[in-house]
């Protein structure tokens, strides 16, 4: 075959594909709009039905039939949606009332599956109709390898106040990033009284390589019961957890935390020393108020700009200090007191958060 | 010359199969990660995180440059973004234009004092301002230093550790900011995550936000779309797959700031300095062992006003292609460098052999094929089966990218708009390729000549 002719094959091989692809285009296009009206009317169904169930004016069957109609995705969707508005035990019946439907089931069996795509639907349904028989399929989601299949199955103890569950997602928690141990966070908060115990025992164990993120995520509960728990840790050797410690025990506005957190603002790392400055600032109590101006004259930018920032909180007190430090010898202390005494409220406000 | 041109003509041919080859396996290694990335876009897990304080803080950086005509739109826009925690610093950098006048007025500016460190240093700041109506916004006015100068005033002022480089002109998409924090959601140790940029010429565009997303009309902005559509969805999906993304648009980036600031910020003698600073913030990372990843999401977007006219398309393309040139050289000692991974022996070496030398060999080609003619080395219909089966090559691409927005996205609802998109995917090889061709080629001359200065553009403003 010669040169010409292998491009000439090429040439017809290519026109060939052009013309698959443009088809494959139109018909996928066709294939779209045509499903989408062919779906609008049963979505209009399931929500015509969930209004009318939400309302008391319709039994429950009307909604279970309407979802059944519906492909699976798109029932789940509608499910999820709805799933803000209807809330208690309304909605424990309809979970209840979906668990015999044949394409709940399906997607219930695929929580094993070794594609994580199904295991992702499985634990989008889960997350919004378990029912306590689901806990050991849970369980399993929340083990999951793929992030998204244990985030998406974690959004079920919003729903379902299981010890077992709570202490498995706390268990994840103390491996995760930060900003997936904050979506984990915020679900679990609403299942403190479990979650406080769980944590309890966690706080407890010195060397547990997590402590730091188990620390963090109850700053992040700001939960009083925890306090007596992290107040110890503060002289932990882990800068990380010293850190956490000092952030959360801003949080609790008690003697002891002004006590650790005193100890905290002399901490040798500056990370400690500025959530330590910031913690005084949110506690506010006048035991606090001269080590926030030693602060101002710290090394380290970030420990005086906390310093003088957890000042302003102290009403006239700490703007007295500022002033002071305003007029100082200390050329540091001096700039970043300027520095907070010409930000508005509203700036002033924003800087602190 | 009997036997120079057919063996120049081989070369080129070897080249355009290696070419042609590696951007089929992007378009394979694409499908995959578009399927992938669409079950991972679902809405109402969105809804759900925008409900919880997960989605980590972000600063968005905006710089501006006589902006006058886009400013208020574009920031109000961004201004009410469906985020929970973010805010939005503008970098005016020494405007000749009403745009700092723009912002006063439109935004109830109050000068506040500089609270940060000059971390990386920038041109002088002569003020910084506050607005009384939006608590997000913080606007730094300061001397010209360019786009990148006015970046790094930005990384500089930000508070937050994330922060997204925008231009002035860009309209971001409500939820595209927690679409785009996705990789950092699911955990994956980011250094930097890029979303789409879709042409914003054409459509209906009220208060900062794209309501009806059409294909344009005219020739030239039509033909880009389909040019954003390839660079977007099968490029850079293919580069995520293997794991050497050396792109992420200025336009609509976001970055980890202690990382940017780890490099020194954006380079500010740099004509391209997005990409500067990804190729950078890969070299950092790969030398410090750090473990990370580089990565672009397809589902956030923002709208962008393309050039209308030949002339300023023509200094925008020059100018993107004497930057990929002037980089690729700077940071030659990675090509082929196996220290740097996938980056120094695949991405790298692609960037400087295939597309930065690319319009020279397309010439070359053209240019011996014409000799051989002259000569009758060649045959006139191999010559012309040769042309077209590079041409037609050219169009499978681009009918690929409008498949892939097809099946993955579908912004553009009506069949005119689709219809026009597959013909501008079909007429974009007959005298618009070759058209970039000549730009790009003269950004080897300009290189050379004046090195890293900025083009003009005009910027008509949205509707």
């Amino acid at each position: 075959m010669s040169s010409r002719h292998a491009l000439a094959l090429v040439a017809l091989w290519q026109a060939a594909l052009f013309v698959v692809l443009i088809l494959l285009i139109l018909a996928n296009r066709w294939y779209g709009v045509a499903r989408r009206s062919r779906l609008r009317p049963r979505r209009i169904a399931v929500d015509t039905a969930m209004k009318n169930w939400a309302l008391d004016q319709w039994p429950l069957d009307p909604v279970v039939k309407a979802l059944g109609a519906l492909p699976a995705a798109a029932a789940v969707e509608a499910l999820v949606a709805w799933s803000a508005r209807i809330a208690g035990e309304r909605w424990q019946a309809l979970a209840g009332a979906l668990q015999k439907e044949p394409w709940v089931q399906a997607l219930r069996d695929g929580v094993p599956s070794r594609q994580w795509w199904t295991r992702l639907q499985a634990a989008r349904l889960l997350a919004i109709v378990a029912t306590p028989e689901d806990v050991p399929l849970l369980s399993r989601l929340l083990l999951d390898a793929h992030p998204a299949v244990h985030i998406a199955a974690v959004a079920a103890l919003e729903r379902l106040d299981e010890p077992s569950l709570i202490a498995t997602a706390i268990d994840r928690l103390a491996t995760l990033p930060s900003t997936v141990q904050a979506l984990y966070a915020s679900v679990l908060r609403r299942s403190r009284g479990s979650v406080v115990e769980a944590l309890r025992g966690r706080l407890a164990q010195r060397d547990d390589p997590g402590l730091a993120r188990i620390a963090e995520f109850a700053a992040r509960l700001d939960d009083p019961a925890l306090r007596e728990f992290l107040t110890p840790l503060a002289d932990h050797p882990s800068t990380e957890v010293r850190v956490q410690v000092a952030r959360a025990l801003g949080g609790f506005p008690h003697p002891t935390s002004v006590l650790a957190l005193g100890r905290l603002a002399r901490d040798a790392t500056w990370e400690v020393r500025a959530q330590a400055m910031r913690a005084i600032g949110r506690i506010a109590d006048p035991t606090g108020l001269p080590v926030l101006t030693a602060g101002l004259r710290d090394p380290v930018w970030w420990v005086r700009l906390r310093a003088a920032l957890g000042l302003t909180r102290f009403g006239v007190a700490g703007r007295d200090a500022l002033l002071q430090a305003e007029r100082g010898a200390d050329p540091d202390g001096r700039y970043v007191a300027r520095l907070i005494l010409g930000l508005s409220p509203q700036a002033l406000t924003e800087f602190a958060a | 010359m009997s036997h120079l041109l057919p063996a120049v003509d081989g070369g080129i041919l070897v080249y355009f199969v290696f070419l042609n080859s590696f951007y089929a396996l992007l378009l394979v290694l694409a499908i995959p990660e578009i399927w992938e990335q669409t079950r991972l876009a679902e809405d109402e897990d969105l809804v759900r995180l925008l409900q919880t304080d997960a989605p980590p803080p972000i600063s968005i950086l905006v710089p501006a440059y006589n902006e006058s005509a886009t400013i208020q739109a574009s920031l109000t826009a961004i201004l009410t973004l469906e985020y929970r925690t973010y805010e939005v610093v503008v970098v005016n950098d020494g405007s000749t234009d009403t745009t700092m006048e723009r912002l006063r007025e439109a935004f109830d500016l109050y000068e506040v004092p500089r609270i940060h460190p000059e971390t990386v240093p920038t041109m002088p700041i002569g003020g910084q301002y506050r607005s009384r109506t939006r608590p997000r916004l913080l606007v730094i006015d300061k001397e010209n230093g360019g786009k990148a100068d006015a970046l790094n005033a930005g990384i500089n002022a930000a508070r937050w550790p994330l922060v997204i480089a925008v231009d002035a002109d860009t309209l971001i998409e409500p939820d595209a900011m927690i679409r785009l924090t996705r990789p950092f959601l699911l955990g994956r140790n980011v250094a930097a995550v890029g979303g789409t940029v879709r042409v914003a010429n054409g459509s209906t565009v009220k208060d900062g936000r794209v309501l009806d997303a059409r294909v344009p009309r005219r020739f030239l902005p039509g033909i880009q779309v389909v040019e954003y559509l390839r660079a977007f969805l099968f490029g850079r999906m293919g580069w995520n797959r293997m794991g050497g993304n050396l792109i992420i648009s200025g336009a609509f980036g976001l970055f980890r700031k202690d990382y940017l600031l780890a490099i020194g910020g954006y380079r500010v003698d740099s004509v391209v300095e997005d990409f500067d600073v990804v190729v950078r913030l890969h070299r950092y990372l790969l030398e410090q062992g750090i473990p990370y990843i580089v990565t672009f999401v397809p589902d956030p977007v923002a709208w962008t006003e393309v050039p209308e006219t030949g002339l300023v398309l023509g200094r925008q393309r020059e100018r993107w292609h004497r930057g990929l040139l002037l980089t690729m050289w700077q940071y030659q000692a990675m090509l082929f460098n196996p220290r740097y991974g996938k980056v120094g022996m695949l991405a790298v070496p692609f960037f400087t052999l295939g597309e930065a030398l690319a319009p020279l060999v397309e010439v070359t080609g053209y240019l011996v094929t014409l000799l051989g003619l002259a000569f009758g080395v060649i045959d006139i219909p191999f010559a012309l089966l040769f042309v077209l089966v590079a041409w037609g090559y050219g169009m499978l691409l681009s009918v690929w990218a409008v498949l892939l927005e097809e099946i993955g996205f579908r912004r553009y609802d009506r069949w005119s708009d689709l219809l026009r998109l597959l013909l501008y995917a079909t007429l974009e090889n007959f005298g618009y390729r070759q058209r970039t061709v000549w730009w790009r080629l003269r950004s080897f001359w300009s290189a050379l000549r004046r090195g890293r200065r900025w083009g003009e553009m005009v910027r008509k403003g949205f509707a």
